[in-house]
């Protein structure tokens, strides 16, 4: 099997524009009271598999 | 639920004395940063096949099962329990062992659960042999999140280390676009703070704690 090769780096603009609005929403977040505890266990619950 | 299954596998760790990490993308909240992933992967650090094997006993007590018989030289192999998998890692990322700094500075997330210190990392999301944009978009994220937390020197001793300091350059480029465009402070910080770190650029790799504490001594003397 061929093994995969690391993606080169080629980043943007528009990835860093869109990485600052992403670690704002986390900041919005917890300003609401939310921790990050609890924002990883609701992370957690979208892959739970009920049986 | 879900949580159950991580929180047996870190408390079978503890009880068996093994430092114990979430990795992947689920430990990125850990970093004051958030993204949906499927995968949840953990990282224990064993030394020997008799200390995984009593590991994995441990966890089958506890309806923890895996139906490979893995070796302490592997990557990693998985764990089923009622109500999800995980992968379990023997090494932080698949370019790169453990060694005694890296477990000296893993810290609490919460309760059981802990992660890597945020500049190990940072390297392995960019050391990983399957490196996706998806990788290097966390990286950008956790740096933006944490750039008065990171402790930059040691980030860039790990980035010689591990032989990806350039790789690490090209990503740091885009903060010069967006301090040049958007004028962005917290861009500009970011790039002070690793000009700053290149102090000890002419570091060289170390094998533990003790040489890395003497070679920031040398550099700074």
């Amino acid at each position: 099997m061929k093994k995969k090769e690391r993606a080169p780096i080629h980043v943007t603009l528009s990835d860093v524009e869109r990485a600052y609005k992403k670690v704002e929403e986390f900041r919005r977040l917890i300003e609401r009271g939310k921790t990050p505890e609890q924002i990883f266990k609701d992370l957690l619950k979208l892959i739970q598999v009920d049986k | 639920m879900t949580n159950e299954l991580i929180n047996t596998i870190f408390d079978v760790a503890a009880h068996c004395k093994i430092p114990t990490v979430l990795i992947g993308g689920f430990a990125l909240p850990a970093y004051n940063v958030a993204r949906t992933t499927l995968d949840i992967d953990i990282c224990i650090y064993i030394k020997s096949q008799d200390e995984l094997e009593q590991f994995i006993e441990d966890l089958k007590v506890l309806n923890i099962l895996t139906k490979q018989k893995p070796k302490i030289n592997q990557d990693l192999f998985t764990v089923f329990g009622k109500f999800g998998e995980a992968e379990v890692w023997l090494k932080p990322c698949d370019s790169f062992q453990w060694d005694a700094q890296m477990v000296e500075k893993i810290y609490k997330f919460y309760a059981n659960v802990f992660v890597l210190a945020v500049e190990d990392y940072i390297l392995t999301k960019l050391a990983r042999s399957d490196r996706s944009a998806t990788d290097i978009s966390d990286i950008l994220q956790i740096l933006i999140a944490n750039k008065d937390k990171i402790d930059w020197q040691y980030l860039f001793f790990r980035l010689n280390w591990i032989g990806l300091e350039n790789d690490f350059r090209e990503i740091l480029k885009v903060f010069t676009l967006d301090f040049d465009k958007n004028g962005r402070t917290i861009s500009e910080e970011i790039l002070n703070k690793f000009k700053m770190s290149k102090i000890l650029k002419n570091s060289k790799p170390v094998e533990n704690s003790n040489d890395y504490q003497k070679n920031l001594r040398d550099e700074w003397e």
